[in-house]
């Protein structure tokens, strides 16, 4: 705790690491086959209970239906969307824009951070200024590039690389940075060129901290694809938001944030299981 | 490696910036770049000036901090109370945590919608969104440093008979201190930005994003570039407030 | 040292919880809550083209007051138009507002409780603008080109039954949610090739950055725009005198603004959003000032409404049927014409568009 606090006070964006850490070590006593049935059980108790609930209170009228519309309808309004296709089209729109902006991002955030972490020389140039560039928080970039790109698929790109970027660099940095400094002793000892020591030492231990920062890239993505398309877009999840505002149609707007919840669960938690494999597949290298 | 003193690495510090602004400065002077794209250095001071003077900058700058304020303390004392509440209670735990852990993926500026429906158009709907952005990190964290406490603190807890308000302020809150921290430092992050998003998205008011929002559609760069540059120096601040913020209570619990 | 911590926080709280109780209390005051679903040039908190707007601008409801200390009108103009509004509504958060015949379709369709008072900025026109090069010269040619509109407004209603009169529906073209400020800002750097609109697209067409090719002006009246003052009905059962007198001020300024002789005056005032006079003269090019800004329920307003709900519902921007049984209320407003004598001064018009005997 006290290694990552540290590492925390000096760069932004980092604290994330705690709650990964904290999940997974948690995961352990829990893995009994029983015990998982029932855990699976009880997750939903509390939904179902908030639903029966929202059920009630339309079906009684306690609360206007502009503000909470019945839950059979929500559903109704969601098999239609699924029927047309509207859904998976909207849904699609913006699953690409992620995928491609955040590939790009990321990538440049990883080459960046690598870059920074290896020379001092490089970081004593660069990283002022990509401090000062990465306080300015997404949504204030959005206007300014509406300016020089308009509101095309571009803008939405640059801005979903952007907050992709950011993270990555970070995290690539800090886990350049942390190679522990006897790893690359035997590096030296074994007279490893430049090369081989980034590919078999540097590369391999920084591995968590990158994978942190593109688990955390990709959350930031995803919210800002969300930001953007609520500003100018003509197609999307955000797009149906904004739809669903306008028309007083709640129940498109509960759709499409459910939408968005589940597509950014199923992101996270794909990434969590190839940074899984990831290690698993290191520490067999190692032995 | 050779030592670089830091006078150097300062210099190195400085080097690009002052590029930049070199670069920034020729473009307007020689008609570089199109001047709707990249206005004169001048003019965006002037534009500041401007705004300052004439247009109460300060005060905008004001609500916007304000509303950031109150949403965020709102949410970090809810955050931390239903962290706790469900760190402690096992059975709320098992029960509500994991649609927590779901509602939490939905993006944060996905639920602007929602809460404009919700509240409407006045200053709680704006309150209501930054509490929510701060209340999320806050609670997990609260949550999962609870949640880690050590086996043999919580026995020493029994052992002293300690009764659950007891147990929770002696033991529990301080051992969870380190997470509680980084929470807060998330939440004051995240309540900035959503202080941001809420001037964009739900009505019209003073602050700083409307004042970005409006030099778009003006089609003002330098008016866009003076907002940009503020959101920047106050996220800047808030980091830096919030990493104070974190080191002052981690050193509160020794 | 734990305990610090939390008298610390619980008196933040409470401090909290005391300034929004305090601003709460101010309730010996009346304040009237008046929504406007449009905003000036910059935000500013004033519109034109409406006798909605005059009543602002004039200060028509502050002087109607002026001699009740305990009542404060606060007027606030939405940026999300009329259904911003319908948003105000839902939380009781405005009284009455000036809002378009679509967004308060929608607000009764979804159970909003509002009484339709008195008729303010009908029959106005719908303008389409399009990006300078952008080859679009007949309605024709907007099928999948981009177009901006401002979805659940009214404008968003004629926009559409403009398309279908062409052989399109709303899926043919590509729709970007805008509102007005961000229309212009689009259409001037070509981000969109098309906008439906108001004013603001005069003028753009007269800076030069955009052409008009299509006013619904001189065609089928029934493509207009319709819009009127809406009140909450919890407001108007409560405060039965109050409403009385809002309409009252309300009907005042409709009668200036329908007298010819104050036309210069009207567009000085409407000035006031920002909208230079030489494009309030277009907007109002042809019609006499009494035709756009009668506040009269007559048959042709109703039959108009009862048009539009049927018609939203068969483009699927309503999803049920809107029943407007029981949602005129014109009680107020003839009320106000009888004691201000001004009957006989605005022209009825019959369902069929004909102007009817009196």
């Amino acid at each position: 705790m006290i290694l990552l606090t540290e590492r925390l006070t000096e760069r932004p964006g980092m604290a994330i690491d705690i709650e990964f850490e904290g999940q997974a070590r948690r995961r352990n006593w829990s893995q009994h086959p029983a015990i998982r049935w029932v855990r699976r059980g009880e997750a939903f108790l509390f939904p179902v209970g908030l639903i029966a609930l929202w059920w009630i209170a339309s079906a009684r009228g306690w609360l206007p239906e502009q503000i909470l519309p019945a839950p059979a309808y929500v559903v109704a309004t969601g098999r239609d969307m699924i029927s047309t296709g509207e859904l998976f089209y909207h849904a699609g729109v913006s699953l690409r824009r992620v995928v491609f902006g955040f590939a790009i991002g990321a990538s440049l955030g990883m080459v960046l951070g690598i870059a920074i972490g290896l020379s001092r020389r490089f970081e004593d140039y660069v990283k002022p200024v990509f401090l000062a560039f990465a306080q300015i928080p997404t949504l204030g970039w959005i206007p300014l590039l509406m300016l020089l790109v308009g509101i095309e698929e571009t803008l939405k790109i640059i801005i979903i690389a952007k907050s992709a970027l950011v993270p990555v660099t970070l995290n690539t940095f800090s886990g350049i940075r942390s190679v522990p400094a006897k790893y690359l002793e035997v590096g030296r000892a074994l007279r490893f060129s430049r090369w081989q020591t980034l590919r078999l030492i540097i590369l391999p231990s920084a591995v968590p901290s990158i994978f942190t920062g593109i688990r955390y890239g990709l959350t930031h993505a995803w919210t800002s694809l969300v930001g953007v398309e609520l500003l100018a877009s003509s197609e999307g999840l955000g797009y149906l938001l904004v739809w669903g505002r306008q028309m007083f149609w709640l129940d498109t707007v509960i759709i499409a944030m459910v939408v968005i919840g589940i597509i950014g669960f199923a992101m996270d938690r794909g990434l969590e299981a190839s940074e899984v494999l990831i290690r698993r597949w290191k520490r067999q290298a190692e032995d | 490696m050779e030592e670089t003193s830091n006078f150097v690495r300062i210099r190195r510090g400085l080097t690009l910036p002052l590029l930049l602004l070199v670069a920034w400065e020729a473009s307007s002077r020689f008609g570089l770049v199109d001047i709707r794209f990249l206005p004169p250095i001048e003019d965006v001071i002037l534009t500041a000036k401007q705004e300052i003077i004439d247009n109460g900058l300060v005060g905008q700058l004001g609500s916007s901090l304000l509303r950031n304020i109150a949403g965020f303390l709102i949410g970090a004392v809810l955050g931390i109370g239903f962290g706790t509440l469900l760190a402690v209670v096992n059975i709320a735990d098992r029960l509500i945590m994991p649609t927590f852990n779901g509602i939490k993926q939905i993006s944060l500026l996905a639920w602007i919608p929602l809460i404009s429906v919700w509240f409407g158009f006045a200053e709680q709907a704006k309150i209501v969104f930054v509490a929510l952005a701060a209340f999320i990190p806050i609670a997990l964290n609260t949550h999962d440093g609870i949640k880690d406490a050590p086996r043999e603190l919580v026995e020493v807890g029994r052992a002293l008979c300690f009764n659950s308000w007891q147990r929770i302020s002696r033991i529990y809150l301080p051992v969870a201190l380190p997470s509680i921290a980084t929470g807060i430092h998330l939440g004051l992050i995240y309540s900035w930005l959503a202080t941001v998003g809420a001037e964009y998205f739900l009505a019209v008011g003073p602050g700083i994003g409307g004042l970005v929002i409006a030099g778009r559609e003006r089609f003002d760069m330098a008016l866009v570039m003076v907002g940009v540059i503020i959101l920047g120096i106050v996220g800047f601040a808030f980091n830096r407030l919030a990493g104070a913020a974190e080191r002052r209570l981690l050193r509160w619990r020794e | 040292m734990k305990r610090i911590t939390f008298t610390r926080l619980a008196a933040g709280l409470a401090i909290l919880l005391a300034a929004t109780a305090t601003s709460a209390r101010a309730e010996d005051q009346l304040v009237i809550h008046v929504g406007y679903a449009a905003i000036g040039i910059d935000n500013r908190p004033y519109s034109e083209g409406t006798s909605a707007a005059t009543a602002r601008a004039g200060e028509f409801l502050e002087k109607e007051f002026a001699n009740d200390p305990n009542i404060k009108i606060e007027w606030t103009f939405f940026k999300g138009a009329g259904p911003a509004v319908n948003e105000g509504f839902a939380n009781d958060q405005l009284d009455f507002a000036y809002q378009g015949d679509l967004p308060a379709l929608i607000g009764r369709a979804t159970g909003l409780k509002t009484k339709y008072l008195l008729a303010s900025g009908a029959r106005k026109p719908l303008y389409l603008a399009v990006a300078k090069d952008s080859g679009i010269k007949s309605i024709e040619d907007l099928k999948g080109r981009k177009i901006a509109l401002q979805r659940g407004t009214n404008g968003h209603l004629a926009a559409i039954k403009i398309l279908e009169a062409h052989g399109l529906t709303e899926r043919d073209v590509q729709v970007v949610n805008l509102d007005s400020a961000g229309t212009v800002a689009a259409l001037t750097s070509k981000d969109i090739n098309a906008a439906f609109g108001d004013t603001q697209l005069i003028n753009l067409a007269a800076k030069g950055a955009a052409d008009v090719i299509y006013t619904t002006k001189g065609d089928d009246p029934r493509f207009g725009r319709n819009a009127g003052i809406i009140g909450r009905e919890a407001f108007i059962d409560a405060h039965p005198e109050i409403t009385q007198r809002v309409v009252d001020a309300f009907v005042k300024a409709a009668k200036w603004s329908s007298d010819e002789p104050n036309r210069a005056a009207l567009f000085e005032l409407w000035h006031k959003s920002g909208t230079a006079i030489p494009i309030l003269d277009e907007y109002f090019k042809g019609d006499t000032l009494a035709y756009r800004n009668s506040p009269l329920i007559d048959d042709l307003l109703v039959s108009q409404y009862t048009e539009q709900a049927a018609k939203s519902k068969e483009f699927g921007l309503i999803r049920r049927d809107v029943d407007l049984k029981g949602w005129f209320e014109p009680k107020y407003l003839d009320n106000a014409i009888e004691r201000l004598g001004f009957k006989n001064f605005w022209q009825a018009y019959g369902a069929d568009g004909k102007p009817v005997a009196s």
